[in-house]
């Protein structure tokens, strides 16, 4: 999956450029309910469960900031990806134990026929591992600069 | 949304997170990502503590037709069970049966109705 690929799983809607929480599960509350606001989600309460559960295999945030919640489940009808920033950052559990600052959220319904979970979570972990793009996300402000991140601002995308 | 709907579908969602997990492939992109998977145990018990909330006869339900079948629970989508793609009955849809467990006629898996649709 390229850069393009990747972008066209965000959108304005789904993009929190300052959480309010102050803890994992909140964080996790906060998005879900911001998904839920946006209409995507069926049952926020079967996926804030799926998510928790998630996080019990195995924290989601690899450190350097950033953490990637994901998983699938029946209460959502196709892919979607969202986007969370925290200033102050939050106690996640990350494998560093630092703060998180970054959120990407995905989430998949059991079956999806275009098979782009695991090839849009793997891109955008791919992309984080770079330390000025992470750089770049700390100071986000706007849906329009998150999208030239993403994008690599005008770079050849692959 | 019927709370033992509502259980079974939590629980199917972490049938398939425990599946993925055992499963190879998967587990393996998951970790050349940078993802621990060390947890497995702790959803296995947390499987069994919502099982345990679910009624017996239901739960018996879903795990033979898990087993049969593969998913047991199932969207609705334009009257439309996503399981087998049979058309549901007409009375399915009224309101009272939204917030009942309801099987498919053709395939017997367990009935989803979305909320919102």
């Amino acid at each position: 999956m390229n850069r393009q690929e990747l972008f066209t799983l965000f959108s304005e809607d789904l993009f929190i450029p300052s959480l309010k929480a102050k803890d994992r599960d909140g964080v996790l509350q906060e998005m879900v309910d911001h998904a839920a606001a946006a209409g995507v989600i069926r049952d926020r309460d079967v996926i804030l469960g799926m998510l928790k559960n998630r996080e019990s295999l195995g924290s989601t945030g690899l450190g350097e900031g950033v953490a990637f919640p994901h998983g699938r489940s029946l209460a959502i009808p196709s892919l979607m990806a969202l986007f969370a920033r925290s200033e102050k950052g939050v106690e996640y559990g990350a494998i560093d134990g630092k703060p998180v600052h970054l959120f990407f959220m995905f989430i998949a319904p059991p079956i999806e026929k275009e098979n782009r979970y695991l090839p849009a979570l793997g891109q955008v972990v791919e992309l984080i591992r770079d330390a000025g793009t992470r750089e770049q996300l700390l100071e986000v402000a706007g849906y329009e600069q998150f999208r030239q991140i993403i994008l690599g601002d005008g770079e050849e995308s692959e | 949304m019927n709370e033992q709907l509502m259980l079974l579908v939590a629980l199917q969602d972490l049938d398939t997170m425990i599946r993925e997990t055992q499963d190879k492939v998967h587990a393996e992109k998951l970790s050349t990502m940078g993802f621990a998977l060390e947890g497995v145990d702790d959803l296995k018990t947390a499987r069994e503590e919502l099982a345990g909330s679910i009624d017996v006869a239901l739960l018996h339900r879903y795990e033979r037709i898990s087993q049969r079948l593969g998913r047991a629970v199932v969207p609705i989508t334009s009257n439309i069970c996503l399981g087998c793609f049979a058309v549901i009955p007409t009375a399915y849809t009224s309101v009272e049966n939204r917030d009942k467990i309801l099987y498919c006629e053709n395939c017997g898996r367990i009935l989803y109705w979305p909320r919102g649709t």
